[in-house]
Protein backbone atom coordinates (compact mmCIF):
# COMPACT_ATOMS: atom_id res chain seq x y z
CA UNK A 1 0.00 0.00 0.00
CA UNK A 2 1.16 3.64 -0.66
CA UNK A 3 2.16 4.91 2.39
CA UNK A 4 -0.20 8.03 2.45
CA UNK A 5 -2.92 5.99 2.23
CA UNK A 6 -2.18 3.66 4.74
CA UNK A 7 -1.90 6.23 7.10
CA UNK A 8 -5.48 7.50 5.30
CA UNK A 9 -6.27 4.02 6.32
CA UNK A 10 -4.79 4.03 9.86
CA UNK A 11 -6.55 7.67 10.94
CA UNK A 12 -9.99 6.00 9.96
CA UNK A 13 -9.81 3.50 11.12
CA UNK A 14 -8.87 4.89 14.65
CA UNK A 15 -11.85 7.38 13.69
CA UNK A 16 -14.16 4.31 12.81
CA UNK A 17 -13.43 2.92 15.76
CA UNK A 18 -15.52 6.13 18.20
CA UNK A 19 -18.34 4.09 16.83
CA UNK A 20 -17.55 1.52 19.52
CA UNK A 21 -18.61 4.56 22.01
CA UNK A 22 -22.16 3.89 21.17
CA UNK A 23 -21.99 0.84 23.57
CA UNK A 24 -21.61 2.01 27.18
CA UNK A 25 -23.81 5.62 26.23
CA UNK A 26 -26.41 2.55 24.78
CA UNK A 27 -26.04 0.62 27.89
CA UNK A 28 -26.69 3.47 30.48
CA UNK A 29 -28.36 6.76 28.98
CA UNK A 30 -26.44 8.84 31.26
CA UNK A 31 -23.33 7.31 32.41
CA UNK A 32 -22.02 8.01 35.71
CA UNK A 33 -19.97 11.47 36.25
CA UNK A 34 -17.01 8.87 37.72
CA UNK A 35 -17.40 6.49 34.38
CA UNK A 36 -16.57 10.37 32.91
CA UNK A 37 -13.90 11.23 34.25
CA UNK A 38 -12.54 7.63 34.33
CA UNK A 39 -12.84 7.45 30.50
CA UNK A 40 -11.44 11.32 30.39
CA UNK A 41 -8.27 9.95 32.28
CA UNK A 42 -7.84 7.11 30.31
CA UNK A 43 -7.86 9.40 27.25
CA UNK A 44 -5.29 11.88 28.95
CA UNK A 45 -3.21 8.93 29.65
CA UNK A 46 -2.92 7.92 25.80
CA UNK A 47 -2.64 11.29 24.83
CA UNK A 48 0.29 11.70 26.83
CA UNK A 49 2.13 8.13 26.24
CA UNK A 50 1.83 9.66 22.52
CA UNK A 51 3.91 12.30 23.67
CA UNK A 52 6.57 10.22 25.16
CA UNK A 53 6.84 7.95 21.74
CA UNK A 54 6.86 11.08 19.89
CA UNK A 55 9.54 12.18 21.99
CA UNK A 56 11.72 9.27 22.02
CA UNK A 57 11.63 8.42 18.55
CA UNK A 58 12.34 12.35 17.36
CA UNK A 59 13.66 14.69 19.54
CA UNK A 60 17.35 13.56 19.31
CA UNK A 61 18.56 15.51 16.32
CA UNK A 62 16.59 18.85 17.00
CA UNK A 63 15.60 19.06 20.22
CA UNK A 64 15.84 23.21 20.01
CA UNK A 65 13.74 23.05 16.57
CA UNK A 66 11.07 20.63 18.67
CA UNK A 67 11.44 23.28 21.61
CA UNK A 68 10.21 26.03 19.36
CA UNK A 69 7.72 24.28 18.13
CA UNK A 70 6.26 23.17 21.03
CA UNK A 71 6.36 26.15 22.50
CA UNK A 72 4.07 27.26 19.21
CA UNK A 73 2.06 24.67 19.89
CA UNK A 74 1.85 25.25 23.47
CA UNK A 75 1.11 29.32 22.95
CA UNK A 76 -1.78 28.81 19.81
CA UNK A 77 -3.52 26.81 21.98
CA UNK A 78 -4.00 28.81 24.73
CA UNK A 79 -4.19 31.49 22.13
CA UNK A 80 -7.44 30.32 20.70
CA UNK A 81 -8.83 29.26 24.14
CA UNK A 82 -8.52 32.14 25.45
CA UNK A 83 -9.57 34.35 22.33
CA UNK A 84 -13.05 31.75 21.98
CA UNK A 85 -13.54 32.39 25.57
CA UNK A 86 -13.39 28.91 26.48
CA UNK A 87 -10.42 28.48 28.80
CA UNK A 88 -13.21 27.87 31.95
CA UNK A 89 -15.33 26.09 29.59
CA UNK A 90 -17.07 23.15 31.01
CA UNK A 91 -16.98 20.48 28.40
CA UNK A 92 -18.89 17.58 30.12
CA UNK A 93 -22.20 19.23 31.69
CA UNK A 94 -25.01 17.01 31.64
CA UNK A 95 -28.59 18.16 30.61
CA UNK A 96 -27.15 21.85 29.43
CA UNK A 97 -29.83 22.55 26.40
CA UNK A 98 -28.18 26.07 25.45
CA UNK A 99 -27.65 25.43 21.93
CA UNK A 100 -24.03 27.85 22.01
CA UNK A 101 -22.96 24.99 24.51
CA UNK A 102 -23.72 22.65 21.76
CA UNK A 103 -21.46 24.77 19.30
CA UNK A 104 -18.75 25.76 21.70
CA UNK A 105 -18.33 21.44 22.28
CA UNK A 106 -18.04 20.46 19.13
CA UNK A 107 -15.39 23.62 17.88
CA UNK A 108 -13.53 22.39 20.85
CA UNK A 109 -13.27 18.80 20.30
CA UNK A 110 -12.60 19.40 16.46
CA UNK A 111 -9.70 22.17 17.76
CA UNK A 112 -8.50 19.17 20.28
CA UNK A 113 -8.66 16.57 17.58
CA UNK A 114 -6.50 18.21 15.33
CA UNK A 115 -3.11 17.52 16.72
CA UNK A 116 -3.43 14.15 17.75
CA UNK A 117 -4.27 14.17 13.62
CA UNK A 118 -0.78 16.01 13.38
CA UNK A 119 0.82 13.22 15.82
CA UNK A 120 -0.56 10.55 13.57
CA UNK A 121 0.92 11.85 10.43
CA UNK A 122 4.48 12.55 12.16
CA UNK A 123 4.73 9.17 13.71
CA UNK A 124 4.34 7.73 10.38
CA UNK A 125 7.21 9.84 8.82
CA UNK A 126 9.64 9.03 11.78
CA UNK A 127 8.52 5.25 11.38
CA UNK A 128 5.55 3.24 10.01
CA UNK A 129 5.49 0.91 12.92
CA UNK A 130 5.41 3.99 15.20
CA UNK A 131 2.58 5.22 13.23
CA UNK A 132 0.50 2.18 13.38
CA UNK A 133 1.32 2.42 17.60
CA UNK A 134 0.01 5.65 17.89
CA UNK A 135 -2.97 5.35 15.72
CA UNK A 136 -4.22 2.42 17.74
CA UNK A 137 -3.44 4.62 21.01
CA UNK A 138 -5.43 7.21 19.55
CA UNK A 139 -8.27 4.81 18.04
CA UNK A 140 -8.42 3.61 21.56
CA UNK A 141 -8.68 7.57 23.10
CA UNK A 142 -11.40 8.65 21.02
CA UNK A 143 -13.35 5.28 22.07
CA UNK A 144 -13.29 7.11 25.61
CA UNK A 145 -13.78 10.42 24.22
CA UNK A 146 -16.26 10.09 21.94
CA UNK A 147 -18.39 8.12 24.39
CA UNK A 148 -18.01 11.20 26.81
CA UNK A 149 -18.92 13.80 24.26
CA UNK A 150 -22.03 11.87 22.92
CA UNK A 151 -23.20 11.46 26.69
CA UNK A 152 -23.08 14.81 26.95
CA UNK A 153 -24.95 15.45 23.35
CA UNK A 154 -27.56 12.50 24.49
CA UNK A 155 -28.48 14.23 27.57
CA UNK A 156 -29.58 17.27 25.12
CA UNK A 157 -32.06 15.05 23.98
CA UNK A 158 -29.99 14.68 20.87
CA UNK A 159 -31.32 10.05 19.77
CA UNK A 160 -28.36 8.04 20.43
CA UNK A 161 -26.86 7.37 16.92
CA UNK A 162 -26.81 11.12 16.09
CA UNK A 163 -25.27 11.57 19.03
CA UNK A 164 -22.36 9.19 18.59
CA UNK A 165 -21.98 10.52 14.46
CA UNK A 166 -22.10 14.09 15.44
CA UNK A 167 -19.33 13.20 18.77
CA UNK A 168 -17.40 11.00 15.85
CA UNK A 169 -17.37 13.43 13.02
CA UNK A 170 -15.50 15.75 14.93
CA UNK A 171 -12.38 13.41 14.60
CA UNK A 172 -12.61 14.35 10.81
CA UNK A 173 -9.46 16.68 11.46
CA UNK A 174 -7.69 13.78 12.76
CA UNK A 175 -7.87 12.36 9.56
CA UNK A 176 -7.56 15.30 7.73
CA UNK A 177 -4.42 16.34 9.45
CA UNK A 178 -3.13 12.95 9.49
CA UNK A 179 -2.75 12.92 6.04
CA UNK A 180 -1.99 16.23 5.53
CA UNK A 181 1.14 16.42 7.96
CA UNK A 182 2.15 13.10 6.37
CA UNK A 183 2.41 14.28 2.74
CA UNK A 184 3.84 17.46 3.85
CA UNK A 185 6.56 16.46 6.02
CA UNK A 186 7.63 13.18 3.51
CA UNK A 187 7.90 16.01 0.76
CA UNK A 188 9.87 18.40 3.16
CA UNK A 189 11.83 16.40 6.02
CA UNK A 190 13.69 19.54 7.30
CA UNK A 191 10.42 20.32 8.86
CA UNK A 192 9.94 17.26 10.77
CA UNK A 193 11.30 18.40 13.81
CA UNK A 194 9.12 21.76 14.43
CA UNK A 195 6.10 19.82 13.54
CA UNK A 196 7.10 17.03 16.14
CA UNK A 197 7.34 20.02 18.75
CA UNK A 198 4.10 21.09 17.51
CA UNK A 199 2.46 17.60 18.09
CA UNK A 200 4.18 17.02 21.63
CA UNK A 201 3.15 20.66 23.25
CA UNK A 202 -0.30 20.67 21.59
CA UNK A 203 -0.54 16.63 22.84
CA UNK A 204 0.40 17.59 26.45
CA UNK A 205 -1.57 21.04 26.65
CA UNK A 206 -4.60 19.59 25.79
CA UNK A 207 -4.16 16.96 28.51
CA UNK A 208 -3.03 19.25 31.41
CA UNK A 209 -6.03 22.11 30.01
CA UNK A 210 -8.90 20.51 28.95
CA UNK A 211 -8.93 16.61 30.23
CA UNK A 212 -7.40 16.71 34.03
CA UNK A 213 -9.28 19.53 35.06
CA UNK A 214 -12.44 17.79 34.49
CA UNK A 215 -11.60 14.21 35.32
CA UNK A 216 -10.14 15.12 38.81
CA UNK A 217 -13.72 16.93 39.54
CA UNK A 218 -15.81 13.72 38.28
CA UNK A 219 -13.92 10.86 39.50
CA UNK A 220 -11.55 12.12 42.22
CA UNK A 221 -7.80 12.40 42.24
CA UNK A 222 -6.76 8.32 43.25
CA UNK A 223 -9.05 6.65 40.95
CA UNK A 224 -8.49 9.01 38.00
CA UNK A 225 -4.22 9.10 38.34
CA UNK A 226 -4.52 5.67 38.24
CA UNK A 227 -6.16 4.34 35.12
CA UNK A 228 -3.81 7.79 33.21
CA UNK A 229 -0.67 5.77 34.36
CA UNK A 230 -1.99 2.88 33.25
CA UNK A 231 -3.03 3.57 29.78
CA UNK A 232 0.46 5.26 29.84
CA UNK A 233 2.39 2.26 30.49
CA UNK A 234 0.66 0.34 28.52
CA UNK A 235 1.65 2.54 25.62
CA UNK A 236 5.59 2.22 26.88
CA UNK A 237 5.17 -1.16 26.74
CA UNK A 238 3.33 -1.29 23.61
CA UNK A 239 6.64 0.21 22.29
CA UNK A 240 8.73 -1.84 23.78
CA UNK A 241 6.87 -5.05 22.29
CA UNK A 242 7.38 -3.04 18.41
CA UNK B 1 31.83 6.73 36.74
CA UNK B 2 30.21 8.28 39.63
CA UNK B 3 30.78 6.92 43.60
CA UNK B 4 28.80 7.07 46.29
CA UNK B 5 29.68 9.93 47.64
CA UNK B 6 29.11 12.17 44.61
CA UNK B 7 25.39 10.44 44.88
CA UNK B 8 25.49 11.44 48.39
CA UNK B 9 26.23 15.17 47.66
CA UNK B 10 23.84 15.24 44.78
CA UNK B 11 21.16 14.38 46.97
CA UNK B 12 21.57 16.41 50.16
CA UNK B 13 22.14 19.32 47.77
CA UNK B 14 18.26 18.10 46.37
CA UNK B 15 17.30 17.78 50.41
CA UNK B 16 18.54 21.70 50.64
CA UNK B 17 16.76 22.98 47.98
CA UNK B 18 13.60 21.97 50.54
CA UNK B 19 14.88 25.09 52.74
CA UNK B 20 14.37 27.69 50.26
CA UNK B 21 10.78 27.23 50.71
CA UNK B 22 11.13 29.12 53.29
CA UNK B 23 12.51 32.31 52.49
CA UNK B 24 9.31 34.20 51.05
CA UNK B 25 8.17 34.28 54.57
CA UNK B 26 11.48 36.66 54.74
CA UNK B 27 9.75 39.14 53.17
CA UNK B 28 6.07 38.23 53.67
CA UNK B 29 3.58 37.01 55.95
CA UNK B 30 1.43 34.84 53.78
CA UNK B 31 1.89 33.46 50.57
CA UNK B 32 -0.89 33.09 48.58
CA UNK B 33 -2.58 29.71 47.49
CA UNK B 34 -2.52 30.70 43.77
CA UNK B 35 1.46 31.10 44.36
CA UNK B 36 1.53 27.63 46.00
CA UNK B 37 -0.16 26.67 43.18
CA UNK B 38 2.01 27.94 40.38
CA UNK B 39 4.73 26.38 42.64
CA UNK B 40 2.79 23.01 42.31
CA UNK B 41 2.57 23.80 38.36
CA UNK B 42 6.30 24.24 37.54
CA UNK B 43 7.16 21.14 40.17
CA UNK B 44 4.80 19.49 37.86
CA UNK B 45 6.29 19.89 34.33
CA UNK B 46 9.73 19.65 35.86
CA UNK B 47 8.53 15.87 37.48
CA UNK B 48 7.00 14.88 34.49
CA UNK B 49 9.54 15.98 31.92
CA UNK B 50 12.22 14.05 34.16
CA UNK B 51 10.43 10.97 34.35
CA UNK B 52 10.09 10.91 30.44
CA UNK B 53 13.74 10.88 30.60
CA UNK B 54 13.78 8.05 32.75
CA UNK B 55 11.44 6.28 31.16
CA UNK B 56 13.66 6.46 27.80
CA UNK B 57 16.39 5.48 29.31
CA UNK B 58 14.90 2.56 31.11
CA UNK B 59 13.19 1.05 27.92
CA UNK B 60 16.63 0.84 26.32
CA UNK B 61 17.18 -1.87 29.05
CA UNK B 62 13.28 -3.82 28.59
CA UNK B 63 10.44 -1.83 28.52
CA UNK B 64 8.65 -4.83 30.92
CA UNK B 65 11.26 -4.94 33.56
CA UNK B 66 10.46 -0.50 33.26
CA UNK B 67 6.78 -0.93 33.87
CA UNK B 68 7.19 -3.47 36.31
CA UNK B 69 9.29 -1.23 38.42
CA UNK B 70 6.51 2.02 37.01
CA UNK B 71 3.94 -0.73 38.78
CA UNK B 72 5.56 -0.51 42.32
CA UNK B 73 6.26 3.10 42.06
CA UNK B 74 2.98 3.65 42.10
CA UNK B 75 1.82 1.09 44.81
CA UNK B 76 4.17 2.29 46.77
CA UNK B 77 3.15 5.69 46.72
CA UNK B 78 -0.59 4.41 47.09
CA UNK B 79 0.88 2.53 50.16
CA UNK B 80 2.20 5.76 51.55
CA UNK B 81 -1.00 7.18 51.44
CA UNK B 82 -3.05 5.02 52.75
CA UNK B 83 -0.51 4.75 55.90
CA UNK B 84 -0.65 8.59 55.95
CA UNK B 85 -4.26 8.51 56.28
CA UNK B 86 -4.59 6.22 59.03
CA UNK B 87 -2.40 8.04 60.89
CA UNK B 88 -4.13 11.12 60.34
CA UNK B 89 -7.42 9.83 61.32
CA UNK B 90 -5.61 8.52 64.90
CA UNK B 91 -4.24 11.85 65.42
CA UNK B 92 -7.47 13.91 64.96
CA UNK B 93 -8.85 11.63 67.57
CA UNK B 94 -6.20 12.26 69.86
CA UNK B 95 -4.08 14.90 69.88
CA UNK B 96 -4.53 18.58 70.02
CA UNK B 97 -4.65 20.87 66.96
CA UNK B 98 -1.85 23.15 66.36
CA UNK B 99 1.22 20.54 67.26
CA UNK B 100 -0.95 17.80 65.85
CA UNK B 101 -0.77 19.39 62.97
CA UNK B 102 2.88 20.45 62.14
CA UNK B 103 3.58 16.93 63.73
CA UNK B 104 1.61 15.68 60.85
CA UNK B 105 3.03 17.90 58.03
CA UNK B 106 6.74 16.86 58.90
CA UNK B 107 5.73 12.54 58.91
CA UNK B 108 3.66 13.25 55.31
CA UNK B 109 6.86 15.28 53.88
CA UNK B 110 9.77 12.69 55.44
CA UNK B 111 7.69 10.32 54.23
CA UNK B 112 7.28 11.44 50.79
CA UNK B 113 11.16 11.87 50.46
CA UNK B 114 12.00 8.42 50.57
CA UNK B 115 10.88 7.45 46.95
CA UNK B 116 12.59 10.96 45.33
CA UNK B 117 16.21 9.58 47.12
CA UNK B 118 15.57 6.44 45.56
CA UNK B 119 14.78 8.13 42.22
CA UNK B 120 18.05 10.26 42.69
CA UNK B 121 19.84 7.10 43.03
CA UNK B 122 18.88 4.84 40.42
CA UNK B 123 19.26 7.60 37.83
CA UNK B 124 23.05 7.77 38.62
CA UNK B 125 22.95 4.20 37.24
CA UNK B 126 21.68 5.32 34.21
CA UNK B 127 24.35 8.11 33.86
CA UNK B 128 25.39 11.32 35.55
CA UNK B 129 23.74 13.72 32.93
CA UNK B 130 20.20 11.68 33.81
CA UNK B 131 20.73 12.15 37.52
CA UNK B 132 21.52 15.94 37.15
CA UNK B 133 18.32 16.20 35.42
CA UNK B 134 16.03 14.38 38.16
CA UNK B 135 17.84 15.99 40.71
CA UNK B 136 17.21 19.07 39.59
CA UNK B 137 13.44 18.16 38.78
CA UNK B 138 13.51 17.07 42.78
CA UNK B 139 14.99 20.08 44.14
CA UNK B 140 12.37 22.65 42.21
CA UNK B 141 9.43 20.17 43.66
CA UNK B 142 10.97 20.09 47.08
CA UNK B 143 10.64 24.38 47.15
CA UNK B 144 6.74 24.38 46.96
CA UNK B 145 7.10 21.16 50.18
CA UNK B 146 9.16 23.31 52.44
CA UNK B 147 7.02 26.56 51.37
CA UNK B 148 4.15 23.97 52.82
CA UNK B 149 6.10 23.29 56.16
CA UNK B 150 7.08 27.01 56.44
CA UNK B 151 3.15 27.94 55.71
CA UNK B 152 2.45 25.62 58.98
CA UNK B 153 5.45 26.41 61.28
CA UNK B 154 5.83 29.93 60.61
CA UNK B 155 2.25 31.29 61.94
CA UNK B 156 3.06 29.25 64.93
CA UNK B 157 6.40 31.47 65.72
CA UNK B 158 8.94 29.62 64.40
CA UNK B 159 11.59 31.74 62.52
CA UNK B 160 12.29 31.58 59.20
CA UNK B 161 15.84 30.08 59.92
CA UNK B 162 13.79 27.58 61.81
CA UNK B 163 11.41 26.88 59.17
CA UNK B 164 14.20 26.14 56.64
CA UNK B 165 16.20 23.93 58.83
CA UNK B 166 12.74 21.87 59.63
CA UNK B 167 12.45 22.10 55.94
CA UNK B 168 16.11 20.74 55.09
CA UNK B 169 15.14 17.71 57.74
CA UNK B 170 12.44 16.61 56.35
CA UNK B 171 14.06 15.68 53.19
CA UNK B 172 16.90 14.02 54.39
CA UNK B 173 15.58 10.77 53.57
CA UNK B 174 16.81 11.86 50.23
CA UNK B 175 20.66 11.29 50.98
CA UNK B 176 19.59 8.88 53.10
CA UNK B 177 18.17 6.32 50.59
CA UNK B 178 19.60 7.62 47.31
CA UNK B 179 22.97 6.32 48.18
CA UNK B 180 21.96 2.49 48.78
CA UNK B 181 19.19 2.55 45.79
CA UNK B 182 22.49 3.49 43.78
CA UNK B 183 24.93 1.23 45.55
CA UNK B 184 21.96 -1.44 44.79
CA UNK B 185 21.39 -0.67 40.98
CA UNK B 186 25.18 -0.57 40.60
CA UNK B 187 25.57 -4.23 42.10
CA UNK B 188 22.53 -6.04 40.86
CA UNK B 189 23.22 -5.08 36.86
CA UNK B 190 19.65 -6.53 36.14
CA UNK B 191 17.88 -4.16 38.82
CA UNK B 192 18.18 -1.09 36.84
CA UNK B 193 15.01 -1.28 34.58
CA UNK B 194 13.23 -2.30 37.54
CA UNK B 195 14.84 0.81 39.70
CA UNK B 196 14.04 3.65 36.76
CA UNK B 197 10.66 1.81 36.37
CA UNK B 198 10.15 2.21 39.80
CA UNK B 199 11.40 6.22 40.24
CA UNK B 200 9.09 7.30 37.13
CA UNK B 201 6.06 5.54 38.41
CA UNK B 202 6.50 7.12 41.55
CA UNK B 203 7.12 10.90 39.95
CA UNK B 204 4.47 10.59 37.55
CA UNK B 205 2.04 9.47 40.11
CA UNK B 206 2.58 11.69 42.59
CA UNK B 207 3.08 14.43 40.35
CA UNK B 208 -0.99 12.89 38.42
CA UNK B 209 -2.52 12.46 42.03
CA UNK B 210 -1.04 15.21 44.37
CA UNK B 211 0.46 17.94 42.54
CA UNK B 212 -1.92 18.16 39.76
CA UNK B 213 -5.51 18.20 41.90
CA UNK B 214 -3.80 20.82 44.53
CA UNK B 215 -2.56 23.27 41.37
CA UNK B 216 -5.96 23.49 40.03
CA UNK B 217 -7.73 24.48 42.93
CA UNK B 218 -5.67 27.14 43.66
CA UNK B 219 -5.42 28.15 40.35
CA UNK B 220 -7.02 28.83 36.66
CA UNK B 221 -6.64 25.43 35.30
CA UNK B 222 -5.56 27.40 31.42
CA UNK B 223 -2.55 29.27 33.53
CA UNK B 224 -1.64 26.10 35.40
CA UNK B 225 -1.30 24.05 32.03
CA UNK B 226 0.30 26.49 30.17
CA UNK B 227 3.03 26.19 33.10
CA UNK B 228 3.07 22.79 33.62
CA UNK B 229 3.22 21.97 29.33
CA UNK B 230 6.62 24.63 29.14
CA UNK B 231 8.76 23.51 32.18
CA UNK B 232 7.81 19.94 30.89
CA UNK B 233 9.34 20.80 27.49
CA UNK B 234 11.68 22.89 28.87
CA UNK B 235 12.85 19.55 30.95
CA UNK B 236 12.79 17.15 28.16
CA UNK B 237 14.95 19.97 25.64
CA UNK B 238 17.61 20.25 28.76
CA UNK B 239 17.89 16.96 29.01
CA UNK B 240 18.55 16.62 25.59
CA UNK B 241 21.32 18.84 25.73
CA UNK B 242 22.93 17.73 28.73
CA UNK B 243 23.03 13.70 27.72
CA UNK B 244 25.45 15.49 24.68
Amino acid sequence: MHPTLAVLAYASVAMAAAGLAAIPVAFRRRLPASWLGWANGVAAGLMLGGAYLLMAAGLGPAPARAAVGAAAGIGFLYWVHRAAGMQELDLNRLGETAPDYGYQLLLVNMLHTAPEGIAIGVAMVLAPALGLLMASAIAVHNVAEVAVLATVLHSRGLGLGGAVAAAGATRVSQVLLAVTTFAVLSAAPALVGWVLGVAVGALVYLVMAELLPHCYRQAGPTSVALVAILAMGIVVLASGVR
Amino acid sequence: MPDAALVFWYALLTAAATGLGALPFALVRTVSPAGVAWANAVASGLMLGASFGLVAEGTRHGAGETVVGATAGVLFILATQRLLATCQLRWAAAGRGGARRVLLMMVVMTVHSFSEGVAVGVAFGGSVSLAAAIAIAIAVHNVPEGLAISAVLYPRGVGVAGCAAWSVVSSLPQPLMAVPAFLFVEAVAPALPYGIGFAAGAMVFMVLVELLPEAYDQARRAGVALAVCLTLVGMVVFQQYLGR
